[in-house]
């Protein structure tokens, strides 16, 4: 085992992308392959500084579809590795993530959403989320945490892997371009000082002894003939994935047991919306917030559980519906009335939601 | 002064608007506050407004960006436009004195400001690249919530590396950060 980067609990004060870095380091990780792209670029510049100084390696591919490819050969070989990327980069990535999907590999990816379609700005946005829960030709079978601060940023990341290599389904971490290029206190950890242990990684070719006779061959299929094959395979990592998600999910509720009107809201929104709350509980609006935590798989008990003395609900995010669309199937059948402000590509205040709640 | 603040520069690329709030934000945390900053950019490399949103709090601070401004700082002609939304009526308006006819068009005289002569100072008496260090001085002293010595040290920080190689530069940032605090002794209170 390489050595370890931080010792005891350090206070310190950085940018989002240099959290995620050092939280990389901290779980173990010992390879990161990438592609420049805005918001994102530092982590991969605070990980090449520090990443020779703890053995740790880093491969700058031509572009993120190999970037992603290259995470599953490192994730093939057994090594604890990631990636990250952001719009642009996130939508070439998806043809690797689908591909790990398939074959059950345990890829980190972290996101850090920028505006788009396209190009559009290097800034912020949350419109990633589709994207990053079901870009690829399939089922969205993966994992999806949304952090709201620098700490989450680091617990998140180390999370990421372990959740990866015990489950077995491509897990992301899905930040946002204000979260990369904040700086704000954070509190970095070794996570084994925590009582944390980190999920062994172990490699899936290679393998020692003669294949077919001293064990068995290694076939990580992403190709099959019949419909009834394929049927079988995803049947199976379907189960898997229903059955892990009570143990996965995660959510945060504020304010929630009298709320009479829930606000729902993910990643730094949730911050401007829990400061909604505050203010409109002080002019006497019994407010409430939901912020799912793991967006795949999606709280959907807890919500429904959650929602249930609310009168109104308001979705609050940087996108035009996509949060909303999640909180809408996990709400299926429940007759409550459901507005939403939705602002793509855009930041939201606590003003505006304050506003917008006492409007309604 | 409260216990917390608000604060949204705005100027040129170039200008050191980023290096301001870094360095405001860094001797806040040091200071025992929440701090907060976030930058503002554009795809471009170089050119166009940087904007740069600091938060001072002695409470958890929530969402990075915010409707209206404690302090607004402008040092350029667009800067001045561009920073406009986040003027509210009780916003103190730091700007260069170069740019007072541009403020007085989209101000009038009514709003609470402050103009400096940072530019000419900078550029006659000290070098050009301590502009943003008078600004960091003025601001500190309108603010007046964090103690010098906490300024000083995170101009180290951000600068040693600098000072290190010419032990010149570090008379001429304290230098201009001296007359940054002697500028703002004639502003408004916030």
């Amino acid at each position: 085992m390489v050595t370890k980067p931080i010792k005891g609990e350090q206070r310190s004060f950085m940018t989002g992308n240099e959290v995620i870095a050092w939280a990389a380091l901290a779980a173990g990780c010992e390879f990161m392959y990438g592609y420049p792209i805005t918001p994102q670029n530092e982590i991969m510049h605070y990980w090449t500084r520090l990443a020779p100084k703890y053995e740790r390696g880093f491969l700058q591919t031509e572009d993120e579809i190999s970037a992603g490819f290259t995470t599953i050969g490192g994730v093939l070989a057994g090594k604890r590795v990631f990636t990250a990327t952001a719009g642009p980069g996130n939508v070439l990535m998806q043809e690797a993530m689908a591909m790990a999907e398939m074959m059950r590999l345990p890829t980190v990816v972290v996101v850090t959403q920028r505006g788009g379609p396209s190009t559009a700005t290097v800034i912020y946005s949350q419109q990633e989320l589709n994207l990053t829960s079901f870009g690829g030709n399939g089922e969205g079978l993966r994992i999806v945490y949304s952090p709201a601060s620098h700490d989450d940023l680091f617990s998140y990341t180390i999370k990421a892997f372990n959740s990866a290599w015990k489950y077995r389904f491509p897990t992301f971490v899905l930040g946002d371009g204000y979260q990369s290029k904040m700086r704000a206190p954070v509190t970095l950890y070794d996570p084994e000082e925590r009582g944390l242990t980190m999920e062994p990684c172990y490699p899936m070719v290679g393998l020692p002894g003669l294949p077919g006779e001293e064990r068995e061959p290694a076939h990580l299929r992403n190709t099959y003939n019949l419909e009834e094959e394929l049927f079988a395979i995803l049947s199976d990592s379907i189960k898997d994935y229903e059955s892990m998600t009570p143990e996965v999910v995660e959510w945060e509720a504020t304010a929630i047991d009298d709320a009479e009107l829930l606000i729902i809201a993910h990643g730094i929104v949730s911050r401007a919306a829990r400061a909604a709350v505050q203010v409109l509980r002080e002019e006497g609006l019994k407010a409430g917030l939901f912020r799912p935590i793991t967006l795949r798989p999606f709280p959907v008990a807890e919500l429904r559980r959650l929602t249930g003395q609310a009168r109104r609900l308001i979705v609050v995010e940087s996108a035009y519906g996509q949060l909303e669309k999640m909180v809408k199937t996990a709400l299926y059948g429940l007759k409550i009335p459901l507005r939403s402000y939705l602002r793509p590509g855009m930041g939201i205040t606590p003003e505006e939601i304050v506003q917008f709640a006492k409007e309604l | 002064m409260g216990v917390s603040l608000k604060i949204a520069l705005a100027g040129e690329g170039g200008q050191g608007v980023q290096s301001v709030a870094e360095i405001i934000s860094e001797a806040a945390y040091t200071a025992g506050y929440q701090a907060l900053y976030i930058p503002n950019f554009g795809v471009e490399q170089r050119g166009g407004v940087s904007l740069a949103f600091v938060q001072i709090s002695r409470e958890q601070i929530g969402a990075p960006k915010f409707m209206l401004a404690d302090v607004v700082v402008a040092l350029s002609h667009r800067a001045v436009d561009r920073s406009r939304q986040y003027v509210g009526p009780e916003t103190l308006l730091i700007y260069d004195e170069s740019l007072r006819d541009e403020v007085r068009s989209l101000y009038g005289t009514e709003q609470k400001q402050l103009a400096i002569p940072a530019l000419v100072v900078a550029q006659q008496e000290m070098h050009p690249r301590v502009f943003n260090v008078i600004i960091l001085g003025v601001l500190m002293q309108v603010a007046d919530l964090l103690e010098r010595s906490h300024v000083e040290r995170a101009l180290e920080r951000r600068l040693g590396h600098k000072f290190a190689q010419d032990p010149s530069l570090r008379e001429l940032n304290y230098r201009a950060l001296e007359r940054g605090y002697q500028m703002g002794k004639g502003g408004v209170a916030v």
